[in-house]
């Protein structure tokens, strides 16, 4: 059952006197149980696709269904985590993670174990009273990851997480990020993620979506069909060949776009 | 920053392509607020009172206090401060906010171009150098300006270096030629009102204090506003150019009429005062709290919109807390130019003088060629006065002086010793007049003529009659200001007081011991409150 609808979404900016197109007639959509990677050249509208779906912008035509139900505007069953963390720096990372409870109004005292077994959760028991200027990339992710999970949302929407961490790091974390995924105790089961590494696509999502850069639109789709954990298959051909349907379907855009130009 | 350390660019290369071209924004929005510090202290610097008597250079500023100052007139006044407000309006359009908009251009573009096409090419040309491979696209027009600023701070270099040596060397001069005796040094500490210093200090403090929590209110309401939604934008920013560029101090004499109406005299003077410090101080923080709030990370406000942080808790939660350090780099700036105003603040002049030569200016009117007539000295609304001294100045071209004669002010009261000073009619001055009255602690209050001065007109042209080295004491040998003055007790009218007046009120080693306060109030409150608060919200800064 789709989750999540994106329909004939369309959406430019108006730069100086020029108009460009960022996003033209896309529409795809996202199971729930599913997690699904988008993959693209930079510049190809998905971050400013994942900040329509989770409600910041506004598309110019098309519309976001959520189990049906046209969304418009920021919802704690569809959260995001950003790609610099989206910390704020004056607080530590409890209070981070507390900020969405109080806006829901929850009481203090909850708010605080809430965020307290969210951050042990994630493996950050003993940092909860550090500022994020102190905590390294990977750690600042996880108290991201944290902060998006104590909302109890269904669809977790991720903008490029760990293309700002060390390759060690972003490993550790995708083990964590995959687990939060399978684990059945979360209500949280539904990702969209936003990557530009096509090998960490394939490793993650049950289904890559591929997008063209200029205007970005839906170019391809290819569906993982490996079983997990897929750590095992890291060397495996049948992991390569669904990297290399991946990149194929990227270079053929490409090309077009720039015999195009 | 650090691509730029990574193609080898250091030292002064370093300055001139990557320091210089980023804070080319900041250097012309500093040398706008430069500029109308200028135009406020220049009332102030035309317009001194010095040793008792008035200096003034001829200018717009000394022309628009004496408008409001001494004639007292409203009309004058209003209509010199609207010249003064659209010189700087204008100042700031042709100059300032288009070098801004080169500055900033791909954020806004400029709405004026004059003589820029042919220079444009140069400046792609330049920054296709400049970049050597740099992601971040730096808009040519902002190598323009730096190119254009680069000129200019080479300039100044060599001006404030020439600047610096005449001041060192007037600096050695002045102490070499007097040190001061040991009288000198025990006048300075023997002031009756030296004891208050603490009193002062507290009371200078609390005033700034007060204007301080109130600009800083307001600026922070003003500037959240403007920077948020366009249309306060549209109200906030003209007030601002008009608001920063009025020489406030010029309209000290209206507001304490406005206010002394409705608070009454003292308490009237205390809030004239505030207000020309808010309005003083208001500005740096409006203009840091303004761009500190448009360059908060586009992250940071996404996540205060995804979580629903809205209003109030917005503004507590996001807001505030980014725009922190520039809230502190505001404070600085306007502790110190609240330090420079507060100095005039507690402690103006105003109103007519109360001694001056009566008629001023002789003009055709008043006397023909040949014609004898008689100039006399007058005082206007003094208390107590005892004795008194002045030299007149003259045209010995146009006028010459024939005899100098007692006025009966001093003299209806008890008997007086008076000296009619040397008639010298080639440089045309005469001088000292003096008199005292014999009986000790004996005074005359009011208005009236101190002497009458008896001229022959020679030449057919007008003559100013002005005087100088004026000095009056009252019964208990303080002095009478030359002209009327708002004091408020303060440190800072405490400093004019000793600056200006002349001894033993006025006394060099109490200013320097004075000043020296000041220096050390600031110092401390750089180091224990801003450093302190700068290094703790160093932590706050969003890393991008």
């Amino acid at each position: 059952m789709a989750v999540l609808e994106v329909k004939n979404v369309t959406k430019s900016f108006q730069l100086e006197k020029s108009k460009i197109s960022v996003l033209e007639d896309v529409s795809f959509s996202v199971d729930s149980d599913e997690f699904v990677c988008l993959v693209g050249p930079s510049g190809c509208g998905k971050s400013t696709l994942l900040r329509i779906i989770a409600g910041l912008e506004k598309p110019d035509s098309g519309e976001i269904l959520f189990h049906g139900q046209p969304q418009t505007s920021p919802t704690r069953k569809i959260t995001m985590i950003f790609q610099m963390f989206g910390l704020l720096p004056w607080k530590t990372a409890q209070e981070n993670v507390e900020v969405p409870l109080e806006v829901l109004g929850m009481k203090k005292e909850s708010r605080e174990e809430i965020a307290k077994s969210h951050l042990r959760m994630v493996g950050l028991e003993g940092f909860e009273n550090t500022y994020p200027h102190d905590l390294s990339g990977g750690k600042k992710q996880r108290v991201g990851i944290a902060r998006a999970l104590a909302l109890q949302p269904e669809v977790l929407l991720r903008d490029e997480p760990f293309s700002s961490l060390d390759e060690l790091t972003a490993k550790t974390l995708r083990t964590l990020v995959l687990e939060i995924w399978r684990d059945p105790s979360l209500p949280t089961n539904t990702f969209l993620m936003v990557s530009h590494n096509v090998e960490e696509a394939v490793y993650l999502a049950d289904r890559v979506i591929i997008m063209s850069s200029r205007p970005g639109k839906v170019v391809g789709e290819v569906k993982v069909d490996l079983p997990r954990p897929r750590t095992q298959y890291l060397r495996d051909p049948k992991y390569f060949k669904r990297v290399d349907e991946v990149i194929a379907i990227l270079e053929k855009n490409k090309h077009e776009v720039e015999a195009k130009s | 920053m650090e691509s730029a350390k990574s193609f080898g660019l250091t030292g002064f290369k370093y300055t001139r392509h990557v320091i210089i071209p980023a804070i080319v924004p900041a250097l012309i929005s500093g040398a706008t607020l430069a500029w109308c510090d200028g135009w406020f202290f220049m009332i102030a610097a035309e317009y001194v009172e010095y040793m008792g008597s008035t200096y003034s250079v001829p200018g717009l500023g000394s022309y628009l206090a004496k408008a409001a100052y001494v004639y007292n007139d409203l009309n004058l006044s209003i209509i010199l401060l609207v010249l003064i407000t659209g010189i700087v309006l204008y100042l700031n359009f042709l100059t300032w906010h288009r070098l801004m908009e080169r500055a900033s251009a791909g954020t806004y573009k400029p709405t004026i171009r004059i003589g820029l096409s042919g220079v444009g090419k140069l400046g792609t040309v330049g920054s296709r150098f400049l970049h050597l491979g740099d992601h971040i696209h730096r808009p040519k027009s902002l190598i323009l300006a730096s190119k254009w600023l680069k000129r200019y701070t080479r300039l100044e270099k060599a001006i404030a270096i020439a600047l610096s040596l005449v001041a060192v060397f007037s600096i050695i001069y002045f102490i070499a030629g007097r040190i001061p005796s040991v009288e000198v040094f025990q006048q300075a500490f023997a002031d009756t009102e030296f004891a208050n210093l603490p009193l002062y200090t507290a009371l200078t403090l609390g005033r700034l204090a007060v204007a301080y929590v109130i600009s800083l209110g307001i600026a922070l309401g003003m500037g959240v506003l403007a920077a948020e939604h366009k249309r306060f934008a549209a109200i906030f920013y003209p007030i601002y150019d008009i608001g920063q560029a009025v020489p406030i101090l010029a309209l000290f004499p209206i507001f304490y009429i406005a206010f002394s109406r409705v608070f009454g005299g003292t308490l009237g003077l205390e809030v004239t005062a505030i207000v020309v410090l808010v309005l003083d101080m208001i500005w740096y923080m409006f203009l840091n709290v303004v761009s500190a709030v448009k360059n908060i990370p586009s992250e940071i406000k996404e996540v205060g919109h995804l979580f629903g942080l809205k209003r109030l808790k917005r503004i507590t939660h996001l807001v505030i807390p980014a725009i922190l350090p520039a809230i502190v780099t505001g404070s600085i700036l306007s502790w110190g130019t609240g330090w420079n105003t507060i100095i005039f603040a507690e402690y103006m002049p105003y109103g007519k003088p109360t001694i001056y030569p009566n008629p001023a200016v002789i003009n055709q009117t008043y006397a023909a060629v040949g014609q004898n007539f008689t100039v006399s000295i007058d005082v206007f609304d003094v208390v107590s006065l005892h004795s008194w001294q002045t030299s007149v100045i003259f045209d010995a071209h146009v006028l010459q002086c024939n005899m100098v004669s007692e006025g009966e002010f001093l003299s209806s009261i008890g008997t007086t010793l008076w000296n009619s000073g040397q008639i010298n009619n080639t440089s045309g001055y005469i001088g000292p007049i003096n008199s005292t009255l014999l009986k000790n602690g004996l005074g005359a209050n009011g208005s009236g003529h101190l002497a009458y001065i008896y001229f022959t007109k020679i030449a057919p042209v007008d003559s100013e009659i002005n005087l100088e080295e004026t000095k009056m004491l009252d019964a208990t040998e303080d002095i009478i200001p030359s002209s009327k003055v708002y004091s408020l007790p303060g440190l800072g009218s405490y400093l004019d007081k000793t600056g200006y007046l002349p001894p033993p009120k006025g006394n060099p080693v109490r200013l320097i011991f004075l000043l020296g306060v000041v220096a050390t109030i600031v110092l401390l409150m750089e180091g224990l409150v801003w450093r302190r608060l700068l290094r703790k919200f160093e932590k706050y800064r969003v890393e991008v």
